[in-house]
């Protein structure tokens, strides 16, 4: 027993010292390396080209923007560090001076105007022009200085400035679109290094960065296309980050008890809409009585998980604009049914709900009953995605009686989501009033913020009180982590790596 | 033999010529992918520019013509929405293709041959059923669900074996058996029912009555008579696979030809697509032109016939 004793004080302090080296080793590399399941590869890595989540999750760490957002979804500074508005078309940004692009480089003011050169540029064909195309002028104003003239006073510049990507002038000038998107070089805090085709991006850290990088040495973008699959990922330990769950996936994840569940509410807005260009659909009625016969509250706690958020604005509290103390239609059928009892042209042709399997069908699917059940006839008319939305943007009278859709503009304002829905002029808006068309064009061009606030919020009670568009609820978004990934997930459905950080 | 190739040979161009106008045109009646590469908040003018630079404003015959001319140049054209040249993305994911197809090949062929030439010989043992029924059940079992609960127990619960991706043999295991099962299941039925047919001939019974022994009478004349329903039916598995498994795929995130129809035709990439299809439409056309030379060389009568 001495002898037992006198080994374990003899042995321990070097088992601990031993311990404390290996536990301090395991913190240190354990995360040299992050794994990231997406449900894709990215389609592209030209930031000015394709506009899909799988892209944009990597390439907005390779490449800086404009400005961006910080966790509270606030626009904060990134490459223009202050901005001011001149006059209502023009608005001067100071730029950055110490920001170097991955091959060595320093960024100027030029790269910036080219950057909005060429994302603007017709011939370039960018699929995000109709995002910057209010930007008629770049110019070189000042030594670290910019400025943006656009077509009119355009209050939601800034918002679309969040994704205004800086690429390389002397770089990005010299390739087509295609061998750029073979090498990215940006100025982000990750730098590109390896793409193998159909199965993986690797970004490593850029030790030069101006900002925070993460403590990640590299990082790994994987393409899963099956969700299960990404869950079982996760919970092998094989990935690190995994997205776009449902709600049963979801579950899954919190009863395995490994790895956890990281939810927010994002700017997509779930809505249904009724062609009121058509008969029955033009009587104010039957859209009332159809916002009185969907059970929202059903569809978010029985069928999403409880994770979306019930709005009655044609916006979500991620928006500019939002305004509480807006009331909707409340879940009322017996009320429904009385709507339709007296109305003039009683709906007895089925209507046609329009849908496509992008969407989720249970809620598709309960919608339909709902409806049943206050007496309409309902039918649901399934098409391939390209197919629905070429059927969407449409004229009134060609466009399907009912839609359930969601909407994200990606910008977080709400000329993004009400103008192209509610104002006449757009494809997919089935509502014609020229008052609210006045208002919605008054309000595109309103600089003042709280007025500008104060026409959103009565257009949506003018649109509520016609029964126009049905807003349903704020969409969330599951993401499956690991349980020491320490990481807030933003409305705006970004993967800045450099925000998320690791926790033994 | 020459004539009898090259009358093949005719019927394969032609062919192939039928597989690439079906392509373009049912394509072209699927809809406009022009919606799926813009945002929803694209303006009718942004559509036009991107329809005008994908070269699909054009009206239908002079896209026709221009990719039957593309086509002569051996020019497949580039993808919409990755803007990479089509032959440089399917290069890249043919080796996967290949790769699983040959081990799912490997595990139709070395478990479903045995296991049919098996209940063929013992039909009237028991245990013969419960093989029976562990075929049927392994044809049965669809592979999305067969797929993920294999990832569950040796991905996630043993954690044997990585439970997605590629990169390694050890990513190549899950994904060769959840596929290679299916095949295994008709490997298995038609060389049952081939041997079943061999073996009520005369000269089996003749080797019998001479004191063949079961397991030279298997080896020497059974196997190689019953090769030719075979042979036939891995001309048509291969092309099956190589064609790509696209759930198999899908569950196991192997990057292989099947994972990118999917990915392409629901992004209506149509250059994508028709490269793929033009592919698959090359593969089952060769491969059937080589089962039907094997078939000569195991079969000396149809060489004998060929010729006549």
């Amino acid at each position: 027993m001495n002898t037992t004793t006198r080994a374990a004080r003899f042995a321990l302090p070097f088992l601990l010292s031993l311990g404390a080296a290996l536990s301090a080793h395991s913190t240190a590399s354990a995360k040299e390396l992050l794994t990231i399941d997406l449900v894709n590869e990215p389609s592209s890595l030209d930031p000015h080209q394709q506009w899909n989540p799988d892209s944009y999750y990597v390439y907005r760490n390779i490449f800086d923007n404009m400005v961006t957002r910080n966790d509270a979804g606030e626009i904060i500074p990134q490459i223009a560090t202050t901005w001011e508005r001149t006059s209502d078309t023009e608005t001067v940004f100071a730029i950055r001076d110490d920001v170097t692009f991955h091959d060595g480089t320093p960024l100027t003011p030029e790269d910036v105007v080219f950057s909005v050169e060429r994302i603007t540029d017709p011939d370039f064909a960018s699929p995000q022009l109709g995002q910057f195309n209010k930007i008629i002028k770049a110019e070189v104003t000042g030594e670290h200085q910019v400025t943006l003239t656009t077509d009119g006073a355009y209050p939601a510049l800034l918002a679309q400035l969040v994704k205004l990507s800086i690429v390389p002038k002397h770089v990005a000038e010299t390739m087509t679109s295609a061998e750029f998107n073979e090498a990215p070089i940006g100025s982000g805090p990750y730098v590109f290094a390896d793409w193998q085709r159909g199965v993986s991006v690797k970004v490593t850290k850029n030790p030069a960065y101006w900002g925070d990088t993460g403590p990640f040495d590299s990082v790994v973008f994987r393409g899963v296309p099956d969700a299960a699959t990404r869950v079982a990922n996760l919970q092998a330990g094989t990935s690190d980050l995994v997205v776009t769950l449902n709600t049963d996936l979801a579950q899954q994840v919190e009863n395995s008890g490994r790895g956890k569940v990281l939810t927010v509410n994002t700017e997509r807005v779930a809505y249904f809409a009724m062609n009121g260009a058509l008969s029955p659909l033009d009587q104010p009625d039957l859209r009332k009585a159809i916002g009185h016969a969907i059970d929202r509250e059903a569809i978010v706690d029985g069928l999403l998980g409880g994770y979306p958020q019930i709005v009655d604005q044609l916006l979500s509290p991620a928006h500019f604009g939002w305004t509480d103390g807006i009331e909707g239609y409340s879940y009322e059928p017996e009320k429904a049914r009385e709507l339709i009892a007296g109305l003039d042209t009683t709906p007895d042709m089925e209507l046609g709900l329009a849908t496509s399997p992008v969407f989720d069908q249970r809620v598709v699917q309960a919608i339909q009953q709902m409806l049943t059940d206050v007496g309409l006839r309902v039918g649901i008319q399934t098409s391939d995605m390209a197919t629905w939305l070429k059927d969407q943007q449409t004229s009134p009278d060609q466009a399907p009686m009912l839609t359930f859709s969601r909407w994200s503009c990606a910008c977080q304002d709400p000329d993004g989501i009400m103008y192209p829905l509610l104002h006449s002029s757009s494809n997919w808006s089935r509502a014609s009033d020229p008052e609210m068309d006045a208002l919605l064009d008054e309000a595109r061009s309103e600089l003042d913020e709280a007025n500008r606030a104060a026409l959103y919020a009565r257009i949506n009670r003018m649109a509520l009180e016609n029964a126009y568009i049905l807003p349903l609820y704020q969409a969330a978004i599951i993401y499956g982590a690991a349980d020491e990934l320490v990481w807030q997930p933003t409305s705006n459905e970004s993967l800045f790596l450099n925000r998320m950080s690791w926790s033994e | 033999m020459p004539v009898f190739l090259l009358q093949r040979f005719g019927q394969a161009l032609v062919a192939i010529f039928g597989v690439m106008t079906l392509v373009f045109f049912i394509q072209r009646l699927t809809g406009d992918p022009t919606y799926l590469l813009v945002p929803e908040t694209a303006t009718q003018a942004d559509i036009e520019a991107m329809r005008r630079s994908l070269g699909l404003d054009q009206p239908l015959l002079v896209q026709y013509a221009n990719y039957l001319w593309d086509m002569l140049r051996m020019d497949f054209g580039r993808s919409y929405v990755q803007n990479i040249a089509v032959v440089e993305i399917i290069a890249s994911r043919l080796p996967y293709t290949v790769q699983l197809a040959s081990g799912a090949l490997l595990v139709a062929f070395v478990i479903g041959l045995p296991l049919g030439l098996a209940m063929a010989i013992w039909r009237k043992h028991p245990l013969t059923n419960a093989l029976m029924g562990f075929v049927l059940g392994a044809q049965s079992m669809p592979t999305f669900w067969s797929g993920i609960l294999m990832i569950m127990i040796f991905g996630v619960w043993l954690g044997w074996l990585p439970p997605s991706g590629s990169g390694s043999f050890a990513h190549l295991i899950m994904p060769s058996i959840a596929l290679g099962l299916l095949s295994m299941a008709t490997y298995a039925r038609i060389a049952r029912s081939a041997v079943i047919d061999e073996l009520s001939k005369d000269y089996v019974r003749s080797a019998r009555a001479r004191g063949v022994g079961t397991g030279r009478l298997v080896t020497r004349h059974l196997i190689r008579n019953s090769l030719i329903p075979v042979i036939s039916i891995s001309a048509l598995e291969i092309s099956q696979l190589l064609a790509g498994a696209v759930i198999v795929e899908t569950v196991f995130a192997w990057p292989g030809l099947g994972q990118l129809t999917v990915q392409s035709v629901q992004s209506r990439d149509f250059v994508v697509v028709q490269g793929i299809v033009l592919l698959g439409a090359f593969v089952t056309i060769s491969v059937n032109l080589l089962a039907d030379i094997l078939y000569s060389v195991v079969d000396p009568r149809i060489r004998k016939g060929s010729r006549a």
